[in-house]
């Protein structure tokens, strides 16, 4: 790796230890994807290599950020991070059911192990932690409180590297959104999560940070028996993301929801890159893919279905489609099926198409603007995501970000 | 009184292809006119001029709504300022729930002449109401706009939602295409109902059986570009009998 591309400097960090001694070692090794990385050959991130970054530290833990406009819902618990790092009392009255702490070196063991193996935003941003959060839902919890964890930040010139262990125990239930509205040089949160036999997660994730930041996220999946996760991530800010998911459905029975939208103008670039295993049989997985895009913004969709060969009566499914509002949009989609069991249903597809004129011409027929005719299609288009949301607060959390980007004119992304 | 519309000397083509060759055709206000023609004479891109299609380019000539030439206009303009097409082939527009694409027609409308938005609740009553009259159940308004329709349902929708946006003119644009004698006879009925003084409609048919129902002021024969002969209701009749064989030699 030459030198420059080693963004951020981690001259400065401490002396480390242990796992993160390890990852750092590994980070150092490898360093970000060249251009013969296969995994990265939509996402190039050539562009790091104009910034100078260094790992936020304990000075900029102080602010309050940007909090955005749209509302939280009513009773939300909201974890609040800024410039990577815990804002220390929002650990303070968590719901009944909810334990949080900073994480130890057992739960770095266990981040590392969750989240996704052999990638740089894992050793990365284990080695350069800037605040790392372990949330456990106790056994037989049911806590319908949505906890909200919310990334704010005013400093273009760090990175930020916050690290979330998730734990939804035996029989637990739990509502988890990540929100982050952050104006940093680049996010690297990593998200490692369990979810025990019989236990459910309902989780959404909302990338909105703004338009000068990369945000590149890690985050790690795995599933007990009968566990069942109902998640959506959307994909709107920054000026480069890349939101990657591994799910691991460990074993019998779990059901997997994974759906998104990225919505991206001007020179936005969004990928959306999943890696669903079924290690085990009669496990369910669903993912709708949704995305919009004008400008010369760019979407890619990569996503991996994996059959283990002992999987047998597994259900994957995976749908993605891309909406071009402008000839200088692109999409790029690379579904994969890799099937060892023989007794599955599995279906994939992936389409890139424009709005219809003759619908258009329907809609603006009977008085209705070009403006609105249009958004009228799009919502249409992102619907069939949207409605996967089952969770009510989660789906009012997000709705109002897809109905303001769509009345958002060309140009205006939030900056 | 000037009249509702006026088409002066139209031409018009899509891509290179000259399609419309100069048609003069002016409509008063409360008057029904059949345009008949055979297949390639230029029908739909008429109704598709006169609403505002992109790809069809006016030539030449010019057309009058109220004195106002409209070709400068967008089609969504000229649905606001009283045009209305029905689709010979009405789109399906899956995911768009049938009540709110209804409720932003109509509300489009009462926003360009400075009304306020429809009430919710008024305006569900409305579609109801008229819904009624043409047959349409609940279960279908709950439908996307289309999607699952059968023929005779999606030219009944078209006459609903014209019915609610009470435009001063209505291109029916091979309405009868695709229906069975009932279905007819319930769209045609549709129709009638909404014959008024102030209402203006240009029929576009094939055949003569539609105008039995929908009985016309005037009758055109349009063959290969032009207006080649104008009657009365009658003269459906004569081309019923004859066919449309040598029509462009009576110009």
């Amino acid at each position: 790796m030459p030198e420059s591309m080693m963004q951020p400097d981690l001259q400065d960090v401490a002396t480390l230890n242990g796992v993160q001694a390890a990852a750092l070692a590994r980070w150092q090794e490898r360093g970000w994807p060249g251009a013969e990385d296969e995994a990265w050959r939509f996402t190039r991130l050539a562009s790091l290599d104009k910034l100078s970054l260094r790992p936020a530290d304990a000075n900029l833990a102080n602010g309050t950020g940007n909090l955005s406009a749209h509302a939280l819902p009513a009773g939300a618990h909201v974890i609040r991070f800024h410039n990577g790092m815990l804002v220390a009392n929002s650990l303070e009255n968590m719901p009944t059911g909810i334990s949080a702490r900073l994480v130890d070196e057992d739960d770095l063991g266990a981040i590392v192990d969750l989240a996704p193996a052999n990638h740089p935003v894992t050793d990365l941003s284990v080695a350069a932690m800037t605040s790392g959060l372990a949330l456990d839902a106790v056994a037989g919890a049911t806590v319908t409180t949505p906890i909200i964890l919310m990334f704010t930040g005013n400093s273009g010139s760090v990175s930020t590297h916050p690290v979330v262990l998730l734990r939804v125990a035996k029989g637990a239930q739990a509502v988890i959104a990540e929100w982050h509205s952050a104006s940093v040089g680049l996010s690297a949160p990593v998200m490692a999560i369990d979810i025990a036999d019989n236990a459910r997660l309902d989780y959404a994730k909302i990338q909105q940070d703004s338009a000068t930041t990369t945000h590149l996220a890690a985050t790690g999946i795995k599933m007990g028996e009968a566990a069942v996760l109902d998640g959506f991530q959307l994909s709107i800010g920054g000026c480069l993301a890349r939101l990657e998911a591994h799910v691991m459905l460990a074993a019998e029975s779990a059901d997997c929801r994974l759906s998104a939208i990225y919505l991206g103008r001007r020179n936005q670039h969004h990928d959306i890159t999943t890696n669903m295993t079924h290690a085990r049989g009669h496990c369910q997985s669903n993912q709708v893919i949704r995305g919009v895009l004008d400008g010369a913004a760019r979407g890619v969709f990569q996503g991996k279905v994996h059959v283990a060969q002992d999987a047998q009566k597994t259900d994957g499914q995976q749908m993605s489609r891309a909406l071009l509002l402008s000839r200088k949009a692109e999409a790029d989609a690379k579904p994969e099926l890799e099937i060892y069991a023989d007794d599955v249903i599995c279906a994939h597809g992936a389409t890139v198409g424009e709005l219809d004129e003759t619908q258009l011409f329907y809609l603006t027929s009977r008085g209705i603007s070009p403006e609105v005719a249009r958004a009228m299609l799009i919502a249409a288009f992102l619907d069939d995501a949207v409605d996967m949301i089952e969770n009510a607060d989660l789906s009012a959390l997000l709705r109002p970000h897809v109905t303001a980007w769509m009345l958002a004119q060309e140009g205006s992304v939030n900056a | 009184m000037t009249p509702l519309l006026e088409i002066k000397d139209l031409h018009a083509s899509v891509g290179d292809t000259p399609i419309l060759k100069g048609i003069n055709l002016t409509i008063n206000h409360g008057e029904i006119h059949a345009i008949m023609g055979p297949n390639g004479s230029g029908k739909s891109t008429m109704s598709y001029v006169l609403s505002g299609r992109d790809g069809y380019e006016v030539t030449g000539g010019d057309v009058l709504m109220n004195g106002q030439s409209i070709l400068e206009m967008e089609a969504d303009e000229r649905a606001r300022a009283g045009m209305f097409l029905a689709f010979q082939y009405p789109v399906e527009l899956p995911g768009v729930a049938g009540m709110s694409f209804l409720r932003a027609a109509v509300n489009a409308r009462r926003l360009d002449k400075g009304e306020d938005e429809i009430d919710q609740l008024e305006f569900v009553k409305m579609v109801r109401a008229k819904a009624k009259d043409l047959s349409i159940d609940d279960e279908m308004l709950k439908r996307a706009v289309n999607v699952g329709f059968s023929g005779g349902e999606k030219k009944r929708y078209e006459i609903l939602q014209m019915a609610l946006l009470e435009p001063q003119l209505a291109v029916l644009d091979e309405t009868d295409s695709g229906l069975d004698v009932d279905a007819l006879k319930i769209v045609s009925e549709g129709v009638n109902m909404l014959r008024d003084a102030n209402r203006s409609m240009l029929v576009i048919t094939h055949y003569q059986r539609l105008l039995n129902h929908i009985v016309p002021d005037y009758v055109h024969i349009l063959a290969n570009g032009k207006i080649r002969r104008s009657g009365g209701k009658e003269l459906a009749l004569e081309v019923e009998e004859s066919g449309y064989a040598g029509i462009d030699d009576a110009a």
